[in-house]
């Protein structure tokens, strides 16, 4: 029983690199408007400033951008069909990857010119028998810190690959 | 002291209705490429979707700002988790709502949900917010 084999183990247990992102005030704008935000602090630097920031402050859960360049900004030959990127393809029987839980705790915020480093590694990793078939969840937990090595956000993300 | 809400009080329910440039803008700025967010015709012969996927962390973007707009500038998000029940599309209305379940003298924990307006919730969520003592 078991569709968690050895190979699949070492690839979610294996080292990630860490990955750096200089954060601009127009990564920021554009997050902040893809998602309807319409305080101008996200996108107004002398608003920002007026709110006692040192320059654009990013929406809460830009972190989450940082982790998906670390994941998908590779060349396009090393991207699936679908779009995701083939590192993150677990070597399972499975067809489907599905969103789980998402739990996100905050820190310092990210204003423009800041250099985030995202750090992923495997939380836990474990199969349970569904309806359909075997479940296999992965999550994996990722750091955020910026240049003066304070933390920004702790993130831990499950996929659930059926 | 604190002007934050007792518990039992309810947000206003925030209606999003993303289009499809929405769902593009959310994609290309956070450079999440999974195509069945952009791409009606691969989303719906080859993933036999219904049509374009509304992303789940934009959902989760959407629970985060019915808080905070709610809460303003008196309480800071400490921590947010929330997953998805069910798929949401292009077209859907989603209607974002939340509830204070619990207070003390930091802050406040809310629950915050994601539904059609046919009563399915796409996404539920618990958010930690605590009361801005010191900038």
């Amino acid at each position: 029983m078991g569709v968690i084999t050895e190979e699949a183990r070492r690839w979610a247990e294996r080292e990630y690199p860490r990955f750096e992102m200089q954060v601009t005030g127009t990564d920021i704008a554009k997050f902040a408007h893809a998602t309807g935000e319409t305080n101008p602090i996200h996108f107004d630097r002398e608003a920002a400033i007026a709110a006692g920031y040192p320059d654009v402050v990013a929406p809460t859960l830009f972190p989450y951008v940082v982790r998906m360049h670390a994941s998908a900004l590779v060349p396009p030959e090393q991207l699936e069909a679908d779009g995701s990127p083939r590192a993150d393809v677990p070597p399972l029987p499975t067809r489907r990857a599905m969103a789980g839980e998402t739990s996100v705790e905050f820190g310092e915020r990210v204003v423009a010119g800041d250099v985030i480093t995202v750090q992923k590694r495997l939380a836990q990793m474990y199969e349970k028998e569904g309806r359909s078939g075997p479940l296999v969840f992965v999550e994996m937990e990722f750091t955020f810190t910026n240049q003066r090595g304070e933390m920004v956000a702790r993130e831990s993300f499950t996929r659930i690959y059926r | 002291m604190s002007a934050l809400p007792e518990v039992g009080a309810e947000a206003p329910v925030r209606a999003r209705t993303p289009s499809a440039l929405d769902l593009f803008m959310f994609s290309a700025s956070s450079w999440l490429l999974h195509r069945i967010h952009y791409d009606t015709p691969f989303t719906t012969e080859h993933d036999g979707h219904p049509g374009l996927l509304i992303h789940g962390p934009l959902q989760g973007v959407y629970l985060v700002q019915t808080a905070e707009s709610w809460l303003g500038e008196t309480a800071r998000l400490r921590s947010v988790s929330y997953r998805h029940l069910a798929p949401a599309y292009l077209g859907d209305t989603l209607e974002c709502g939340g509830s204070v379940t619990a207070a003390d003298d930091d802050g406040v924990e809310l629950e915050l949900w994601a539904r059609k307006p046919d009563g399915t919730v796409t996404t539920t969520g618990k958010a930690r917010f605590e009361t801005m003592t010191t900038r």
